[in-house]
């Protein structure tokens, strides 16, 4: 059976790659000594398989049609998508995707009664490629995407994306290989995309969700860290930690908190955890 | 809820924007022909106006939805390498002067405090 060995999250902001060195330098640094440390772990738990999640920024799915949860079945991913090259400023990539896996995820999600979307060709803005530039350079590891709903109304509720996390790792464990799997998180934490306080971040916020984090406690997370409290923090964008919620059920126990900045510069909370204890 | 409960899901520039994006030629339309893109999109003279105008705050309270609002003055001023940052943030400066002008004041004491 196949077995999750790494659970992690990561801000995705396009100023991590576009516009890198319009932060401090002590930004700079943090956030590279934070992806490198996110990567010798990820290394050393040797995974075959990342499960990525993250908000799809109304690029896959109009308006009239959002699904709740989307995932990428292809047998390759490249990315970023050409309307994001010059604003990433990325070289463009290509991952193996993992099509039994991704496939398996949509029809048991069915039997499971989690309606999960697909697509064949999926295309990438930030949410996938930046986390790619810094975890997976090499694509040595397969990718297997998921997009979620975090930003057209009605947002789905932290609840129910621990909830959904809570099946997904059930459907992970019941596939039928001996596939070690990293689930990601990305996007996040406090911001604002387009809103009146697009230039805004709350630091504030962010740190207690972190402190949330460090605690380990997912009921008291869950019942302190609500859809209000999010969008009161960053309208549209802070929804983003719906992922970070999601993987949450993955684990046990506190996160360890590599690195946080506050950088209306990358006009995003930014930060970087990895859990140790899976559940 | 915030600002993005706002949004018209039915607006036409929400469907316009999607298309747009993925398209190089929609996006040389968006810049040589906006209002004749405007009218086989049937949008309405207000959201038409809004756009031309780059107006995030109209743009906004006729309900396109937020996070296309920047997306809109990348079609307008491009995207190299974040260079319509300043093109931006004087639009937003315009529309929404208390509020840029908190950002730009913490942003300054972040700095300072280091």
């Amino acid at each position: 059976m196949a077995r999750v060995v790494a659970a992690m999250a990561m801000t995705h902001s396009p100023g991590l790659t576009g516009w890198f060195t319009r932060a401090s330098r002590e930004y700079q640094e943090l956030a590279l000594q934070a992806t490198a440390e996110m990567r010798r772990r990820l290394e050393a738990a040797r995974p075959d398989v990342l499960v990525m999640f993250t908000n799809d920024h109304l690029l896959n799915w109009p308006i009239n049609n959002m699904p709740e949860y989307t995932v990428g079945i292809g047998e390759e991913h490249v990315g970023p998508a050409e309307w994001f090259d010059e604003w990433l400023a990325m070289e463009k990539y290509r991952v193996a995707g993992h099509a039994p896996l991704a496939r398996f995820i949509v029809n048991e999600g069915a039997r499971r009664g989690l309606a999960l979307s697909y697509l064949r060709e999926m295309q990438f803005d930030d949410g996938i490629s930046v986390p790619t530039h810094y975890l997976n350079p090499d694509a040595r590891f397969c990718l297997v995407p998921v997009t979620m709903n975090c930003t057209v109304p009605p947002i789905p509720t932290p609840e129910r994306a621990y909830q959904v996390g809570s099946r997904l790792r059930e459907i992970l464990a019941a596939y039928p290989g001996d596939e070690r799997i990293a689930v990601i998180a990305t996007g996040g934490l406090s911001h604002e995309p387009g809103g009146p306080r697009y230039f805004w971040v709350d630091e504030e916020f962010d740190r207690w969700f972190l402190d949330l984090l460090k605690r380990g406690d997912h009921t008291a997370l869950l019942r302190e860290c609500t859809l209000e409290r999010m969008e009161a923090a960053g309208s549209g964008g802070t929804a983003e930690l719906l992922a970070w919620v999601l993987v949450l059920a993955f684990t046990r126990g506190p996160a360890d908190v590599l690195a946080y900045m506050p950088a209306v510069a990358w006009r995003s909370g930014t930060g970087m955890v990895t859990w140790n204890e899976m559940a | 809820m915030g600002n993005v409960e706002r949004c018209d899901k039915t607006l036409p520039i929400n469907e316009m924007i999607f298309h747009v994006r993925r398209d190089a030629v929609l996006r040389a339309r968006f810049l040589s022909d906006l209002e004749g893109l405007a009218r086989e999109f049937k949008l309405s003279r207000a959201e038409y106006e809004a756009l031309r105008d780059k107006d995030p705050r109209r743009l906004m309270d006729l309900g396109v939805h937020q996070y296309y609002v920047p997306q809109i003055l990348r079609l307008f001023f491009g995207a190299a390498h974040n260079s319509n940052a300043s093109a931006a943030l004087e639009c937003y400066r315009r529309a929404y002067p208390e509020e840029t002008a908190q950002a730009m004041a913490l942003e300054e004491r972040l700095e300072r405090s280091r």
